[in-house]
């Protein structure tokens, strides 16, 4: 059996994936766009955690960034962000 | 039974989760997006349907009656498919999100499960039984689309699924009104017993695919003289759910067991719970398990499950909502469950009909005292199920 330090576990699903589009490919694409929806959200918090630690101690290393623990009020400021950040992103068209 | 004294505190488990920086930023912004999906485009869905989609086809002469029929008149509609493909992409990147940092911390946690398993320091116990046939209903397909479920073991003693369960869980409520305090249920339906028989002290607590105990502790601390013992299917879960008990102090007895039929004496609980179970399980199933509950609770117990409402309790676009998930969460039994009386069910398993009950409670944590004492009295309704109210249904015996 393998051992608890080699466990990689598995990024696939058991089921029938269902289809939201006629094409799949848009199903597929809509991953495309979520994970990179994401992605940019990622790079946007470390921007703002460089910012914060800019702002505090007038210098940065990749173990501060590591070690920075956000206080609530900035964890508040960040939520509002992203949703902010994904009302502007997924933006609907009018139904018609 | 009384948690011995603690001299040394029981090291908790899910400190040894360690989400790197962007990884934390990751999950947030997946909760994020489970948010937008499940509240706003819910919203903006239900309004397009109601606004313009319903009224179209009634001037047609086509107002579709049931909720099979609203699902079909949506189903080209692009609020719709966007609905439906940013809350299903957001339910797997729950779970995508936080399986590295899981993985980099399994041998610690299973070192500390395992240690916790042999010396119960708070007192409960963990009981598997690794010859238990796990169910082609949990099996079959990845429930709630997380790979590999509560039951999957990928090195001896593992606890993996335990921790990608418990950690995509809080990715997944992060930002959702309702659910962002764990074991918002057995708060709310303890608080609820508490006012509904001021008198009831049970001696014993079972709770029913309990996964990690998580909506058992909260009754632990409302009947703190009783004793606490959830079973579930999955190993996996279940450790973790028992290092989790042991660290905040409060003894809980696990054991693997299907529901269908435990080894538990007759008569041996005077409280039977469970939270989000009977969905997950095949209508033949369910039916064993209330026969099994009748068995299991003595005179004089109350037995409360909170479960999705029934089809007839709600509107036909309520029931659209729910049964959603049956093809698109990997639930396969939530419509024919749905589709069942509760009360009936009851009645069926030999419960007394008129000792049978199904009703909306409100969530304790966010309906606030004042108005909980005239939901009481009858003067105010429960909001309803998953929007600051729970469905619950059950029984109580002579
Ligand atoms: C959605 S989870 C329940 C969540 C949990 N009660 C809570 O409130 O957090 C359903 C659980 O039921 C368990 N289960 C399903 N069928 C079962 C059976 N026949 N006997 C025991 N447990 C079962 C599953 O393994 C799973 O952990």
């Amino acid at each position: 059996m393998t051992t608890s330090a080699e466990v990689h576990l598995p990024r696939q699903t058991k089921g029938k994936r269902p289809h939201f589009f006629e094409d799949p490919s848009i199903d597929q694409m809509m991953t495309f766009l979520l994970e990179l929806t994401t992605e940019v959200g990622v790079l946007r918090e470390r921007l703002d955690t460089v910012e914060r630690l800019l702002d505090s101690e007038g210098s940065v290393t990749r173990a501060a960034i590591e070690a920075y623990q956000p206080d609530a009020a900035t964890e508040q400021e960040r939520a509002a962000w992203r949703d902010a950040y994904l009302k502007r992103v997924l933006r609907m068209h009018a139904p018609e | 039974m009384a948690a011995s004294p603690k001299e040394i505190p029981v090291p908790n488990i899910e400190e040894l989760f360690r989400p790197t920086h962007d990884e934390r930023a990751r999950q947030g912004m997946v909760s994020m997006i489970r948010k937008h999906a499940i509240i706003d485009m819910r919203r903006a869905l239900k309004a397009d349907y109601d606004e313009r989609i319903e009224p179209k086809l009634e001037r047609e002469g086509r107002k579709p009656e049931d909720w099979a029929a609203i699902e079909k008149s949506l189903e080209r509609e692009p609020s719709y498919r966007f609905y439906s493909t940013i809350r299903y992409n957001a339910q797997e990147m729950c779970y995508l999100s936080v399986q590295p940092a899981v993985e980099r911390a399994l041998p610690a946690m299973i070192d500390l499960a395992k240690d916790l398993a042999a010396r119960n320091p708070t007192g409960g116990s963990l009981r598997l039984n690794p010859n238990l046939e796990i169910p082609r209903y949990i099996t079959a397909l990845d429930v709630h689309l997380a790979p590999g479920w509560v039951h999957a073991e990928y090195t001896a003693d593992d606890v993996a699924q335990g921790a990608v369960v418990a950690f995509g869980g809080k990715v997944f409520s992060g930002q959702h009104p309702y659910r962002k305090k764990a074991g918002a249920v057995g708060e709310s339906i303890s608080y609820w017993l508490k006012r509904q028989y001021p008198n009831f002290k049970p001696k014993r607590i079972l709770d029913l695919g309990t996964t990690m105990g998580k909506n058992l502790l909260p009754y632990c601390t409302a009947y703190p003289h009783a004793e606490a013992y959830g079973i579930d299917v999955g190993a996996p879960v279940l450790r973790y759910g028992h290092a989790i008990a042991e660290h905040e102090g409060i003894p809980v007895h696990f054991s693997q067991q299907n529901a269908e039929a435990t080894d538990f004496p007759d008569g041996h609980f005077d409280l039977i719970v469970s939270s989000f179970f009977f969905h997950e399980v095949s209508v033949k199933a369910t039916k064993k398990i209330l026969k099994e509950c009748n068995r299991l609770l003595a005179p004089g117990g109350v037995m409360v499950h909170m479960e999705l409402p029934d089809e007839a309790t709600v509107s036909p676009y309520e029931n659209f909502f729910w049964n959603w998930d049956t093809l698109n969460n990997n639930e396969p039994w939530y419509t024919s469950y749905r589709a069942q009386d509760p009360v009936q069910l009851c009645e069926e398993a030999g419960f007394g009909r008129d000792r049978s009950f199904k009703l909306h409670v409100p969530d304790s944590l966010t309906f606030g005292e004042e108005r909980y004492e005239k939901f009481m009295r009858g003067e105010l309704e429960s909001p309803a199920h998953g929007s600051g109210g729970w469905f619950v249904f059950g029984a109580t015996k002579q």
